[in-house]
């Protein structure tokens, strides 16, 4: 029996880069056309993950809400995590939801995960349009405390303590990294910054001991993969998918731009009547900065 | 839905260190510009209200008056001095539930349960913050928006309406800039009106992009009231303890500049004079001062202190740097390679000060000024002076 | 303090090696790796070698990794036909070296580093984990303390808690900075370093095989002097890879330093070279320029419409262009059969040309650009290659073998890794890693080396091989400049005896003589242009500048500089600007500045500059190598 049960939560997401992605002549996402891939914070998430594995020998499961392909997913953050619990919820009546919804299925699937979660982690956002409300949402239907931003964190594994590093970004002010000490179980939204840190060759070789093991793992998924519908999962089908939802897309339509392309003005920089028009220019871009 | 159930607009408070984050007077200043239009277009009174946590924050209610809000509601407790997302929930749920609160605000008793629209800031604090307390309040949330229209909306929708035409009225239009940056998605949060899912989801609220909105004119003759909340602490929502904030960057930064002026090699021909023309530049367009990648490896030697303050890592804009969209960008002595166009072409207005009119950065400019550093900078200094910029901060 | 046994430093195949023989002698070790991960910093031309000498014993990499290796290991093509052209403009002329290429030779094959030592690493921290050790990568030495009083070292890095080990391997290439920091030699000269350059271009497999009149996995290397050296001492070669084709060129840094060109212009010299022109060919796409006038998004929608279809195009001609990949489509149930990935490509290829106006062009592709500093151990090989407890192995101890165009340093490097790993895990067994009863043990066999022979001695059975080969030159093409060295190889007696009395002068004093520019570029012009047949061209290469070569590469940008220039108008540092591969350094009042991200680590300034390694898992990371 592991000493600390760590889940992850994850999402399938569009793949961005070029040579994957297509778009539709309306500028939407192509969907079909586009590759899916693990998202780039829900990797994160399993990096941090990992974390807890090689330091405290930690037991790893994930969870991801989606449609059947989805359980790619679950492998490739298997494969960065080591995880040995694998819950994919998929149902057509969880399709369309908003993230109120969609925490409700992740806060029920956590709770059917084995053991009592110590520490939940997720991604800081998802790169197609959810902007991190999931993880905070389903951690306050959990009742775990909610840590955002986190870069950095230990346990105290005999006391049942967390103390962790959380960057804060506002705008107008300095950075802050505050740190602080919690209880378990928590809640962790990583932030896009984290980088784990193993710096004793001990903790480096059982990094690489357990990366080995993720790979032969992630190589046989499908032994440690759970599928739940909505019925075995048990939640209301009222409280998720579209029924649940408070929000809808109401439309979507193309944000009206002023210009297509730069096509520079060139002027003189010896001419006064040239200098004249580039400050005027420079002083409409910064009149016309604010939506009135 | 009961008239009097859900009124009013609650706007979040950010503070950091004592003062308020920006958002939150832009929030309040649009939040007046709504509600203004709002109770014209009904024919009511209804009233922004700001909620504010902390601890010795007495001024700032005043503050917020002065920039729009009708209502103060002020949480003070030595426990709400730093933000910690559970005990801020908590004490926001409670405001927000808050029957006389209600009636102070609507001066008349009623059947308020929620508010009926609320926002947040699209920040480190707002987007987890709003995202606990709508579980708390049990309604829905649209993030990072950027325009917003109040309307009476014609709806038919398979679960929310169950396939028939219904109207909500004072219906809260969320524009939120999608992913690819070229869409406009709105999202609405609607009661269900469909019998068998039937369910009120109030108050419709958002997370506000910093830096969108216009805070409203200071009115020192505005009227306001304060109410001061007696907050109700439960030790259970204590559990995270703050042992330590640190400020990591004190230097730079581009996010609180509406303009930034960077440099690039071009300034080889005398580094610290150069240097010191564009900080007068930058000082004159009240801008941030950015670099590009070579800059920051030291290619040149010159005096510490320059050395120190702008060939360092934190100002370079690029691939390996920040990526910045700033209304003005102002490009000295910079070519313009694939690396540091990557890291500015979403500036809203580009202008270039470069000798070569062959320089890729041509491309990449909306006015190619073609001089020398030297020549040039003076005169604009000059320039501006004359035209005299109002530039907030 | 986390203790251990032993440490490498270094894992390239030499450090890879030690780690796998010390397990296979069940003893404990870690490899320590800058590199993001095993081979993202290796380069090579390069060839494999299994040796079977008869001055003595050799350790090959067979030996270490056992029989697994040969039916395993990612090995790209076994060279079979090994034939030296000589150039001038459109005439070559070519030698069948065959029998050089096979002589004293169980085999060679043409590999790619990075592929190669990734494949090595797990093989070797499979075996090195049950002894408790292992592979660290990511972190970079930067300090080792010897405790006199323990008579242990202590090892720091940039990014580790330090740590304790007995004996160490320094397996860290050329540039080596624990011979610097440990003191142990001082940095190689120019004159005893050559610069290779590389590029690797993409073919599809069975388009090699046909080219190159070559059975599966058969591969061929084409060694190249004349007109393509630009005047350098050195040559260029050609050498197939499974689905690539490795072409570089390898030249003395000191007629570089007489003679400065960029690198990059001696590559494109081998690649502008018609025959060559000719084996690099391919089928490429290329993009016609988006209308600006359209919408930005639409501009962008058409770009990624572009790249992707580009992309699923190239994946698929790979596959549909190589038995094992084309079989494994079918099997998989991608496609029913080889017909309908044949269709799949054609319709992709329609609709890049109709629907985006992609036109296909006769070019080449371009997949990675390279560079190093190769050793030559004639020159610059340590007399000594430990300094206390810690052994130099491979390029670190200035061990590569250049004789004519046999150039080989994977395979020195190996068996200089298992003669250190036994001389270590005997030091292990008795507790004692004393100077004498380690170092002095190390450096004696590596001495008793047939390697370090061939670094010290001419081969008279060799040689023939070559006066052989090239009978059918006109004598007096090379008499006229070697007249008397010619005289003494007429027969094999005279032979015989000349070279003995060459082996007593040694080859420091010989080899002005034979490494000159008469040898490497003078006498191959004169043979190609009067025995050489005539290539043409059918196409004209597109080839990329070097900012686009250092666009492609991979970097992980460090934000601290890893060089400092100490002198930066030297003339030295002046002929860098040159001479950097990546165009580093450029001249601004008469001084010299280190100015661009893109360095790729090779060494080729570390004579003048204060030079490191970037930090852990920083800096360049190759694809290939």
């Amino acid at each position: 029996m592991s000493e600390l049960n760590v889940a992850v939560i994850i999402k399938l997401e569009p793949d961005f880069s070029e040579g994957s992605v297509s778009y539709n002549p309306d500028g939407t996402l192509n969907r079909a056309e586009t590759k899916n891939t693990l998202g780039p914070h829900s990797t994160i998430a399993a990096h941090a993950a990992f974390y807890a594995k090689v330091m405290y020998n930690a037991r790893i499961s994930i969870g991801t809400m989606g449609p059947p392909i989805a359980e790619s997913a679950l492998q490739m953050a298997q494969r960065l995590s080591d995880a040995e619990e694998l819950h994919l919820y998929s149902d057509r009546i969880f399709a369309g939801a908003d993230t109120l919804a969609t925490a409700e299925v992740l806060k029920t699937g956590i709770e059917k995960m084995q053991g009592k979660m110590d520490i939940v982690f997720s991604g800081h956002r998802a790169s197609d349009g959810e902007t991190g409300q999931t993880g905070p949402q389903t951690a306050w239907k959990l009742g775990f405390t909610f840590l955002g931003n986190v870069i950095d964190y230990k346990i105290d594994i005999q006391n049942r303590t967390i103390t962790a590093k959380r960057l804060v970004r506002l705008q107008g002010f300095s950075d802050v990294v505050e740190e602080i000490e919690a209880p378990l179980p928590v809640f962790i939204s990583i932030d896009p910054s984290y980088k784990p840190l193993f710096n004793t060759i001990s903790q480096r070789l059982a990094f690489g001991k357990f990366q080995k093991e993720a790979k032969i793992r992630a190589e046989n998924y499908k032994q440690y993969l759970k599928v739940f519908n909505v019925q075995q999962l048990g939640v209301d089908p009222k409280y998720v998918g579209l029924p649940g939802s408070p929000t809808i897309v109401y439309k979507v339509e193309r944000i009206p731009r002023g210009k297509a392309t730069r096509q520079a003005e060139v002027l003189d920089g010896s001419n006064p009547e040239h200098i004249r028009k580039a400050v005027s220019k420079m002083k409409e871009a910064l009149a016309a900065m604010v939506i009135k | 839905m009961t008239e009097g159930n859900y009124q009013h607009l609650y706007v979040i408070m950010e503070v950091e260190d004592g003062k308020l984050v920006p958002v939150s007077l832009e929030m309040l200043g649009e939040a007046r510009r709504l509600v203004d239009s709002f109770n014209r277009k009904y024919n009511l009174d209804e009233k922004v209200v700001a909620v504010l946590l902390g601890y010795e924050l007495n001024d700032i209610s005043q503050t917020l008056i002065e920039h729009g809000a009708d209502f103060v509601v002020y949480a003070e407790h030595p426990e709400l001095m730093v933000y910690r997302n559970n005990i801020y929930t908590k004490v926001i749920g409670q405001i927000a539930q808050d029957k006389n609160i209600a009636k102070i605000i609507s001066s008349e008793d009623s059947n308020f349960k929620k508010p009926r629209y609320m926002f947040f800031g699209a920040d480190n604090i707002g987007r987890h913050l709003s995202s606990t307390v709508l579980v708390e309040l049990e309604s829905g949330l649209a993030s990072d928006i950027n325009k917003l229209e109040i309307n009476d909306i014609k709806l038919t929708h398979q679960h929310k309406t169950d396939g028939k035409e219904v109207t909500y009225e004072k219906t809260l239009e969320m524009y939120r800039p999608d992913f690819s940056g070229f869409l406009w998605t709105t999202i609405l949060c609607l009661d269900n009106k469909n019998h068998s899912i039937e369910r009120e989801y109030h108050p419709q609220s958002c997370s506000i992009i910093p830096g969108v909105f216009e805070p409203i004119e200071p009115d020192k003759k505005r009227k306001g009231q304060v109410i001061e909340y007696t907050t109700k602490i439960d030790q259970n929502d204590l559990k995270v303890k703050v042992l330590n904030r640190q400020v990591i960057k004190s230097e730079v930064d581009f996010d609180r500049y509406r303009a930034v002026v960077s440099f690039g090699r071009g300034i080889k021909d005398a580094p610290e004079e150069n240097i010191r023309l564009i900080e007068e530049l930058a000082k004159s367009l009240n801008a941030e001062i950015g670099v590009s990648l070579p800059i920051s490896k030291k290619p040149f030697s010159i005096n510490q202190n320059l050395s120190a303050k702008y060939m360092i890592l934190e100002r370079v804009i690029g691939t390996s740097g920040r990526k910045i969209s700033p209304m003005l960008y102002v490009a000295i002595g910079i070519s313009g390679a694939m690396q540091h166009v990557a890291g500015m072409k979403d500036s809203e207005f580009v202008v270039a000060v470069n000798p070569d009119e062959n320089s890729p950065i041509k491309d990449e400019c909306d006015i190619f000024i073609k001089g020398r550093m030297e020549d040039v900078i003076p005169k604009l200094v000059e320039e501006i002076k004359k035209q005299s910029f109002v530039i907030q901060a | 303090m986390e203790k251990y046994d032993v440490a490498i430093i270094g894992g390239g195949s030499a450090g890879l090696a030690a780690l796998k023989q010390l397990s296979n002698l069940r003893k404990q070790a870690i490899l320590v790796e800058a590199g993001n991960k095993i081979g993202s910093k290796n380069v090579s031309g390069g060839i494999l070698y299994s040796k079977k000498s008869k001055k003595g014993h050799v350790h090959n990499v067979e030996d270490v990794y056992g029989d697994v290796f040969l039916r395993e290991a990612p090995l790209e093509r076994k060279i079979t036909k090994y034939i030296l052209h000589s150039t001038s403009k459109d005439k070559v002329y070519s030698i069948d070296l065959t029998a050089a290429h096979d002589y004293e030779s169980n085999f060679g094959y043409s590999v790619l580093m990075n592929k190669l030592n990734a494949w090595f690493a797990d093989q070797a921290a499979e075996s090195a984990q049950k002894f408790g050790g292992g592979i660290i990568s990511g972190v970079h030495v930067s300090e080792i303390k010897f405790d006199e009083q323990r008579n242990t070292s202590i090892v720091k890095t940039d990014e580790l808690e330090e740590f304790e080990v007995k004996a160490i391997i320094a397996a860290d290439g050329v540039n080596s900075e624990i011979a610097q920091i440990s003191d142990a030699r001082k940095k190689f000269l120019p004159s005893q370093l050559y610069q290779g350059v590389k590029v690797v271009v993409k073919i599809p497999e069975d388009v090699i095989n046909e080219r190159f009149s070559l059975k599966s996995r058969e591969g061929v290397a084409h060694l190249f002097a004349g007109d393509v050296s630009l005047n350098h001492i050195g040559g260029g070669f050609v050498y197939t890879n499974l689905d690539t084709l490795s072409v570089g060129a390898v030249y003395h840094f000191d007629s570089l330093l007489e003679n400065p060109v960029e690198p990059y212009t001696l590559v494109d010299a081998m690649l502008k070279n018609p025959m060559i022109c000719e084996f690099i060919k391919d089928d490429v796409p290329s993009r016609r320029k988006i209308d600006k006038n359209l919408p930005q998004e639409e501009q962008l929608r058409i770009r990624f419409a572009i790249t992707k279809l580009i992309k699923s195009w190239n994946e698929l001609r790979e596959s549909y262009f190589s038995k094992g990949k084309r079989d494994e489509r079918v099997k998989s149930g991608k496609y029913q059969s080889v017909e309908e990935i044949k269709e799949k490509l054609d319709s992709i290829r329609e609709q890049l040309t109709q629907k985006y106006g992609v036109i296909f062009v006769t070019d080449y592709v371009e997949a990675e650009y390279s560079a190093k500093l190769i050793p030559d151990g004639k020159r610059c090989r340590m007399s000594k290659p430990y300094h206390r407890n810690i052994l130099f192995v491979g390029d670190a101890a200035g061990r590569g073998i250049f004789v004519g165009p046999r150039i080989e340093g994977i395979n020195v490097g190996i068996d200089d890794a298992v003669r250190a790993a036994n001389s270590i895990s005997r030091a292990i067994d008795k507790n004692n890693f004393s100077s004498d009863y380690l170092g002095e043990y190390y450096s004696s066999s590596v001495e008793e080396s047939p390697y370090t022979k061939d670094m010290k001695q001419i081969d008279k059975d060799y040689l023939k091989i070559f006066l052989d080969a090239s009978k059918d030159v006109p004598k007096d093409i090379i008499s006229a400049r070697y007249s008397t060295v010619l005289k003494l190889m007429s027969s094999d007696t005279i032979r015989s005896v000349a070279i003995k009395f060459a082996n007593i002068l040694g080859y420091e004093r010989l080899l002005p003589m034979v490494e000159s520019e008469d040898t490497y570029v003078k006498v191959p012009i004169e043979i190609a242009e009067r025995l050489g047949k005539t290539v043409s061209k059918t196409y004209e290469p597109t080839i990329p500048s070097i900012a686009e070569r250092i666009a492609k590469l991979k970097f992980n940008d460090d934000s601290n500089p890893h060089i400092k220039v100490l002198k930066p108008q030297s003339e030295f540092m002046k002929k860098l600007v040159t001479l950097c591969p990546t165009k580093c350094y450029s001249l601004e009042n008469d001084n010299v500045i280190l100015q661009h991200e893109g360095c790729i680590e090779c060494g080729t300034c570390s004579q003048e500059t204060d030079w490191k390694h970037t930090r852990g898992e920083k800096g360049i990371v190759y694809q290939y190598g």
